[in-house]
C-alpha cells in the first residue's frame, strides 16, 4: 500500500513509507472517454484503469458523471436513448466499444450491481441459476446446483437461504436481496464487478455485510464501486477516483486521497467544503 | 460554506493554544522559583500543572468526539492528529516545569549558590523555541517552524557546555555538588523542553505540508 504522508529524505526507506510499489495491472482501461446525453456533456475526456487486484472507488458530488462513467465499462449506456459514448475502453487490452462486441457476453464478464436490489420475480434459486443457464455454463442439473451453492456462498448468503431456496426472492430482506443480486452476478463467473451505490438503500448492518463481501471478493475480481458515502470509499477501496462536473480531478491510493489529496477540489469535497 | 466541523476545530485550536500559553507560563514560573529560591512559587507550579492536565484530558475527549462524529479527513485529519500530539508535548512541558520546581525547592533549602548566567541563557533559548513553535502553529507558519528545528542543535550545545562547566565546578569544590547536580537536572529538563518544541514544529509541518519529518536524521542514518 502506498502511504499517505510523505516522509522526509532517505529515512523513509527505513520505515517503508516511500517504498513505491509496482502499479497493479489494469483489468479494464478507459482512455479519453466522453459521454453525451444529447447536448449534455456528462463525462469529459476521462481516462482511468480498473485494477485487477484492488477495489476502485468513484466518488464525487451528485451529477458529476460517476455512475454514467461506471456504466461505460459494460456498455449499459447503450440502452439509454440519446446517450453517446466516445473514447477507448478495453477489457484485458481488447476493445469493448466496437459494434462487433457481443454485449451480452460482455455483461457476463463485467457484472453490475445496482443501487436498489432488483431480484427477478422468481425463487431464490432461480435468480442465481438463470444466468448460468442462459449462458450455457451448466449442462446438468447437478452442475447448476453447484453453481447456485457456490455463488450464494461467495455472496455470504448460503447459510441464510439454504433451507428455502424455493422461496420467492422478494421475501428476503433488502440486504439479503442485494447479496442475492451479487450472487446472481457471480454465478456467470464474471471477471469484473461494477457496483453503483450498492448500499445506499441498506441499513448499517446490511451495509457492513456488503462491505465485508467486497473485501472477500477483492483479488478474485476486479471491482469498481460508485459511492456517495466517503467513509465507505475509504473503508472498501484501495484506489479512489474523484470526479467533478464530468471531469476526473484526481485518482490515487485511497489512503493518499483521504489524508493528503493533491488537488484542492478533492480536498474541498472530501472535507465537506462543497458537494 | 460553513461546515459543522469548523466550530469543532476552532474550539480544539483554542484549547490547545490555551494549554500552550499555560505551559509557557508554568515554565517561566518554575525558573523564577529557582532564581528567587522560592518554595511558595515552586508549590504554585504544581498547582498550575493540574490545569494543564485538565486541558489535556479535555482535548482528548474533544478529539475522540470529533473523530467519532465528524470523521475528519485530509487537512482536518492531520490537524486533529497533530493537536493530540502537540497536547501530549505540552503536558510533558508541564511535567518538566514541575521537575524544575522540585530542584528549586531543594535549592531553596541549601546554602546559596546563584545559578550561572549560562543556565538562564539555556532557559531563554528553550522558552523561545517553545513560544515560536506555538506561534508557528497559531499562524500556520512553516518558516517559523523550520527555524525552531534549526535551533534544537544550539540548545543541545548550550546544555552540553553548561554540564561540562558544572562538572568542572564540582571537581574544584565537592561541597557544591548537591546544588550543581540540581542545576544540571534543570539544564536537562530545559533541553527536553526544546525537544518538545521541536516536536511541535514538526507537527506544524505535518499539518501544512503533509510531510512527516520526525526522526528523519536518525532513520536516514539507520538506512
Amino acid at each position: 500500500m502506498n502511504h499517505a504522508f510523505t516522509h522526509s529524505g532517505s529515512a523513509s526507506a527505513a520505515v517503508g513509507a516511500l517504498t513505491p510499489e509496482a502499479e497493479p495491472p489494469a483489468k479494464m482501461s478507459a482512455k479519453g472517454v466522453d459521454v453525451y446525453y444529447g447536448d449534455i456533456h456528462a463525462v469529459k475526456n476521462v481516462s482511468l484503469d480498473i485494477s485487477k487486484q484492488d477495489v476502485t472507488a468513484l466518488i464525487g458530488p451528485s451529477g458529476c458523471g460517476k455512475s454514467t462513467f461506471l456504466r461505460c465499462f459494460n456498455r449499459m449506456n447503450d440502452d439509454i436513448a440519446g446517450c453517446r459514448v466516445t473514447g477507448d475502453i478495453t477489457l484485458d487490452d481488447n476493445a469493448i466499444t466496437g459494434s462487433e462486441m457481443d454485449v451480452v457476453e460482455l455483461r457476463a464478464r463485467v457484472g453490475m450491481v445496482f443501487q436498489k436490489p432488483y431480484p427477478f420475480p422468481k425463487s431464490i434459486e432461480e435468480n442465481v441459476a438463470y444466468g448460468p443457464r442462459i449462458h450455457g455454463l451448466a449442462r446438468k442439473g447437478v452442475e447448476l446446483d453447484e453453481i447456485v451453492e457456490r455463488s450464494l456462498r461467495l455472496a455470504g448468503l448460503w447459510d441464510e437461504v439454504r433451507d428455502r431456496l424455493d422461496s420467492p426472492a422478494n421475501s428476503l430482506s433488502g440486504g439479503q436481496q442485494q447479496r442475492l443480486c451479487i450472487a446472481r452476478a457471480l454465478a456467470v463467473e464474471p471477471e469484473v464487478i461494477l457496483m453503483d451505490e450498492p448500499c445506499s438503500a441498506l441499513d448499517p448492518i446490511a451495509t457492513a455485510k456488503i462491505e465485508e463481501l467486497i473485501e472477500e471478493l477483492r483479488g478474485s475480481y476486479a471491482i469498481a464501486i460508485v459511492t456517495h458515502n466517503l467513509q465507505q470509499a475509504a473503508r472498501v477501496s484501495q484506489i479512489t477516483a474523484f470526479l467533478h462536473l464530468g471531469e476526473l480531478i484526481e485518482v490515487g491510493p485511497t489512503s493518499k486521497i483521504f489524508t493528503n489529496p493533491a488537488n484542492q477540489k478533492t480536498d474541498d469535497y472530501i472535507t465537506g467544503r462543497y458537494g | 460554506m460553513p461546515r459543522t466541523f469548523d466550530p469543532v476545530i476552532r474550539e480544539l485550536r483554542g484549547m490547545l493554544l490555551q494549554m500552550g500559553s499555560r505551559s509557557e507560563a508554568i515554565l517561566e514560573k518554575s525558573l523564577q522559583a529557582l532564581e528567587e529560591r522560592s518554595e511558595p512559587l515552586a508549590d504554585e507550579v504544581d498547582v498550575d500543572d493540574i490545569d494543564i492536565d485538565r486541558l489535556d484530558v479535555a482535548i482528548d475527549l474533544a478529539i475522540l468526539e470529533a473523530l467519532a462524529l465528524n470523521a475528519p479527513v485530509a487537512g482536518d485529519l492531520r490537524e486533529i492528529f497533530s493537536i493530540k500530539m502537540i497536547a501530549t508535548d505540552l503536558e510533558r512541558v508541564g511535567d518538566l516545569a514541575r521537575n524544575i520546581a522540585k530542584s528549586a525547592r531543594r535549592s531553596a533549602n541549601r546554602a546559596e549558590l546563584d545559578p550561572p548566567a549560562e543556565l538562564y541563557r539555556l532557559a531563554r533559548s528553550a522558552i523561545d523555541m517553545l513560544r515560536r513553535a506555538l506561534d508557528a502553529y497559531a499562524r500556520s507558519d512553516v518558516e517559523t517552524a523550520r527555524g525552531v528545528l534549526d535551533d534544537d542543535d544550539l540548545v543541545d550545545a548550550e546544555e552540553e557546555e553548561f554540564i561540562a562547566q558544572e562538572l568542572a565546578e564540582i571537581a574544584g569544590d565537592a561541597a557544591i555538588a548537591p546544588q550543581a547536580v540540581d542545576l544540571i537536572l534543570v539544564a536537562k529538563n530545559l533541553e527536553r523542553v526544546a525537544d518538545h518544541a521541536t516536536n511541535i514544529a514538526e507537527d506544524v509541518i505535518l499539518i501544512i505540508e503533509a510531510q512527516n519529518i520526525k526522526h528523519a536524521t536518525k532513520l536516514g542514518a539507520a538506512k
